[in-house]
C-alpha cells in the first residue's frame, strides 16, 4: 500500500509542474490561438535568472525570474506574434519553433552550451519520513505552488473584470472586441499571466534538477503542450486536466513499469497521446463540434 | 509538363555548379539531396493535404534504419548490434534493393499510423504526428533487438551511392512525387485543401486520399531516411528529433508549401545557405583578417529567415505556385484568386 501511495504522491507533484505549463499554454492559446513552443525559452529565461542570483539573494532571484519570464513573453509577442495574428494556428506553432530555436541560441551565445549548475532553495531538497513514506518537501511545494496559482488564475478569471474579458477573448476574439473588450491590454494581462506561470514552472524544475542548459524548458514545454492538446485546446480547464494527466502518467510509467520496458516508459507517453485523440479528436473537454476542420 | 521540367532542371544544374564549386561543397551537395528527398516526400503529404505533419522524420527513421540494417556487413552488425534480432542479423540486400524496401517500410508504416491519424485536423494532427515520431524515436532508441544498445549511434554504413546515383535518385523521387500529384486522388486531396466543407459534400472521402498521400509521402521520406544514412554513414535515433524536423519544415515554409517547386527552391535556397554560413564558421580571410561566424549561427539564420518568411510572405518564395514556363503570359486564373494566405498556412 506504502508504495503505491508513495507513487501517487511523486505522480501528483510531476502532474502539478506539467499542469502549470500546460495552462500557460493554453491560457495564451485560448486568446491568441498561439500554442506557444517557445513557452520553453521564457522558462529557460526564468531558469537561468533563478540560478545565478539566487546565491546573491533569494528575494530578488524570485522577483527577477518572473520579471524575465513576463518580459520574454511580452517581447515575443511584440518582436514577432504580433505580425502574424491573422494566421492559422499551425503557422504560428511553426513560427513560435523558429522563435525557440532562435532564444537558444541566444543562450547558448550568452551561457555556453553546457550545463550550468548551481542549488536554487536548498532547503527544498529534504525529505521527510511519515510512516514509512518518504514525502519530498519539494514536491509539497510544487503541489502546493500549483494549487495556489490554479487557484489565482481562476480567481483572475471568473471575478475580476479584466479576467471576463480574457474569457471572453478566448471564446471570441473577434466578436469580444466589438462588445468593446480592450484587446490589446487583454493580451498583454495574458502573456504576463502566462509568463508568471513559466516562472513557477522554472522555480520548482531548477529547485529538482539543480542544473540549466539552453534547453532545459523543451521537455516541460513539450508535455504540456501536448497535455494542452489533449486535454482540449479551446477549453482552458482542458489544457489544466491534460497537462496534469501527462505528466501523472509519466511518472507512474516511470515507478510502475517493468524494467525491461522501463525505456519506453516516454514512448507510452507518446502512445497513450495518440490513442487519447482517436479517441477525441477534439480534446478530452473539447466538444465535439466545436471547432473548424482545418 | 513545364510543373516538372524545371524543378528537375534546376536541381540538375544547381547540383553540377555545386559539385564544381570546392570538395566541401560536393560532401554539402549530397546531404542537401538526401534533405531534398525529405522535404519533397513532406510536401507530397502537407502540400497536397494542407494538413501539417511534424511526424515525417519518423517514416526518414525508419528508412534509414532499414537502409543500415541490410547493408552493414553481417561481421560489422554482429560487433556493433550483438543483441539484433537474428533474422535482422543475416538480412542482406543489394543498396537497390535496400533502398526499395526501405521506401516498402516507409511507406506501410506510414500507411499503419495513417489509418489512425489521418482523422485528425490541424494543431490535433500536427500534435498527434509528433507523438508518433517521438514514439518512433523513443523505440529506435531503446529497443536493442532491432538496433544498437540504448541511444549508442550504428556505424558501418558502406557508402553505396554516389554522387551522381544520389542526383539521379533524388530526381526520380521529385518525378514520383509530381505524378502523384496529378493523380486524380491527389487533385481530390487538394479540393479538400481548399475547402473542407465542400469537398466532403461532393462525395470526396478526405481521410481516404490522406491515408494514401500519407502513405506515398512515407515511402519517399524512407527513401530519404535510406539516402540521409548512406551520406551520413553513422546513424542514432536521436539525430531525428526536433531540430532536423524544424530544418526540414523550415525549407518547405521558406519555399512554399503548397507547391513541388516550392519544396525544391526552399531546399536548395536553404542549403546554399548552410553551406556558405558553414564556411564562414570554418572561418574566411578577407584582406588579412579572418572573418568568423560562432558555430551554431546556421541554425539561428533558417530560424530567423524562416519567422520572417512567415511574417512577411506567408505563403513562401514561390507563392505556393508550381514554376511555370517563364514565356508565357500569365493565366488570369492564376492570379490573385489563389494561395491566400488562409488557405495556405491551414
Amino acid at each position: 500500500m506504502i508504495p503505491v501511495i508513495q507513487s501517487l504522491i511523486d505522480a501528483t507533484s510531476a502532474g502539478a509542474v506539467y499542469a502549470l505549463a500546460a495552462l500557460g499554454i493554453g491560457l495564451v492559446f485560448g486568446v491568441l490561438r498561439l500554442a506557444n513552443f517557445a513557452n520553453g525559452e521564457i522558462i529557460t529565461g526564468a531558469a537561468y535568472a533563478l540560478l545565478l542570483l539566487w546565491p546573491v539573494s533569494w528575494p530578488l532571484a524570485l522577483a527577477a525570474s518572473v520579471v524575465v519570464a513576463v518580459a520574454l513573453s511580452l517581447l515575443m509577442d511584440l518582436a514577432v506574434f504580433r505580425w502574424m495574428r491573422s494566421q492559422s494556428p499551425a503557422a504560428l506553432l511553426i513560427a513560435s519553433f523558429g522563435v525557440s530555436i532562435l532564444l537558444q541560441r541566444f543562450y547558448e551565445g550568452i551561457f555556453g552550451a553546457r550545463v550550468l549548475s548551481g542549488s536554487v532553495a536548498p532547503a527544498l531538497t529534504r525529505s521527510v519520513n511519515v510512516g514509512g513514506l518518504r514525502l519530498s518537501l519539494l514536491a509539497i511545494v510544487a503541489i502546493v505552488l500549483a494549487a495556489i496559482l490554479l487557484l489565482a488564475v481562476h480567481l483572475f478569471l471568473t471575478r475580476s473584470r479584466m479576467g471576463l474579458q480574457v474569457q471572453a477573448a478566448s471564446a471570441d476574439f473577434r466578436v469580444a472586441r466589438i462588445l468593446g473588450i480592450r484587446s490589446g491590454a487583454v493580451i498583454a494581462v495574458t502573456l504576463g499571466m502566462s509568463g508568471i506561470l513559466a516562472a513557477a514552472v522554472a522555480f520548482i524544475l531548477t529547485a529538482q534538477s539543480g542544473a540549466v542548459d539552453p534547453t532545459f524548458g523543451v521537455q516541460a514545454t513539450v508535455f504540456g503542450l501536448i497535455g494542452a492538446v489533449i486535454g482540449g485546446l479551446n477549453r482552458i480547464g482542458g489544457a489544466l486536466v491534460g497537462g496534469f494527466a501527462v505528466g501523472f502518467a509519466l511518472s507512474l510509467f516511470t515507478s510502475w513499469l517493468p524494467s525491461g520496458f522501463n525505456d519506453f516508459r516516454v514512448a507510452f507517453v507518446y502512445l497513450l497521446v495518440i490513442v487519447v485523440l482517436l479517441i477525441v479528436p477534439n480534446g478530452i473537454f473539447g466538444g465535439r463540434t466545436a471547432k473548424e476542420r482545418t | 509538363m513545364w510543373t516538372l521540367i524545371v524543378p528537375m532542371v534546376v536541381v540538375w544544374l544547381f547540383a553540377l555548379l555545386a559539385s564544381n564549386v570546392s570538395p566541401a561543397a560536393a560532401i554539402d551537395l549530397s546531404y542537401a539531396l538526401a534533405t531534398l528527398i525529405v522535404v519533397v516526400a513532406m510536401w507530397s503529404f502537407i502540400g497536397n493535404s494542407g494538413v501539417l505533419s511534424f511526424g515525417h522524420l519518423a517514416f526518414v527513421a525508419v528508412g534509414a534504419w532499414t537502409m543500415s540494417l541490410l547493408t552493414i556487413s553481417p561481421l560489422v552488425k554482429s560487433s556493433v548490434m550483438p543483441e539484433l534480432a537474428p533474422f535482422l542479423a543475416e538480412a542482406s540486400a543489394d543498396p537497390v534493393i535496400a533502398l526499395i524496401i526501405a521506401a516498402a517500410v516507409g511507406g506501410v508504416t506510414a500507411l499503419i499510423s495513417g489509418f489512425a491519424l489521418m482523422r485528425l485536423h490541424g494543431l490535433e494532427a500536427g500534435i498527434a504526428t509528433f507523438a508518433l515520431l517521438m514514439l518512433v524515436v523513443q523505440v529506435l532508441t531503446y529497443w536493442s533487438a532491432i538496433g544498437p544498445k540504448s541511444g549508442q549511434s550504428m556505424t558501418g554504413i558502406p557508402r553505396s551511392f554516389d554522387l551522381q546515383s544520389t542526383l539521379l535518385i533524388a530526381l526520380i523521387v521529385i518525378v514520383l512525387a509530381w505524378s502523384y500529384g496529378q493523380s486524380r486522388s491527389a487533385r481530390l486531396l487538394r479540393a479538400s485543401r481548399e475547402n473542407s466543407q465542400a469537398a466532403p459534400a461532393s462525395g470526396i472521402s478526405i481521410t481516404r486520399h490522406r491515408i494514401i498521400a500519407f502513405t506515398v509521402s512515407g515511402a519517399l521520406a524512407g527513401v530519404g531516411g535510406a539516402m540521409w544514412a548512406q551520406t551520413n554513414r553513422v546513424i542514432q535515433a536521436s539525430q531525428f528529433g526536433l531540430d532536423f524536423t524544424f530544418t526540414t519544415i523550415a525549407m518547405l515554409i521558406v519555399g512554399g508549401m503548397l507547391s513541388l517547386w516550392g519544396a525544391v527552391v526552399g531546399t536548395l535556397l536553404i542549403s546554399a545557405l548552410n553551406h556558405v554560413l558553414g564556411v564562414l564558421e570554418n572561418g574566411v580571410q578577407i584582406g588579412g583578417v579572418i572573418v568568423s561566424l560562432p558555430s551554431g549561427s546556421r541554425l539561428v539564420v533558417v530560424a530567423a529567415l524562416m519567422v520572417l518568411i512567415i511574417i512577411l510572405r506567408p505563403s513562401g518564395i514561390t507563392g505556393g505556385r508550381e514554376a511555370r514556363w517563364p514565356f508565357r503570359p500569365r493565366d488570369p486564373f492564376l492570379t490573385g484568386v489563389v494561395a491566400t494566405p488562409r488557405a495556405a498556412t491551414t
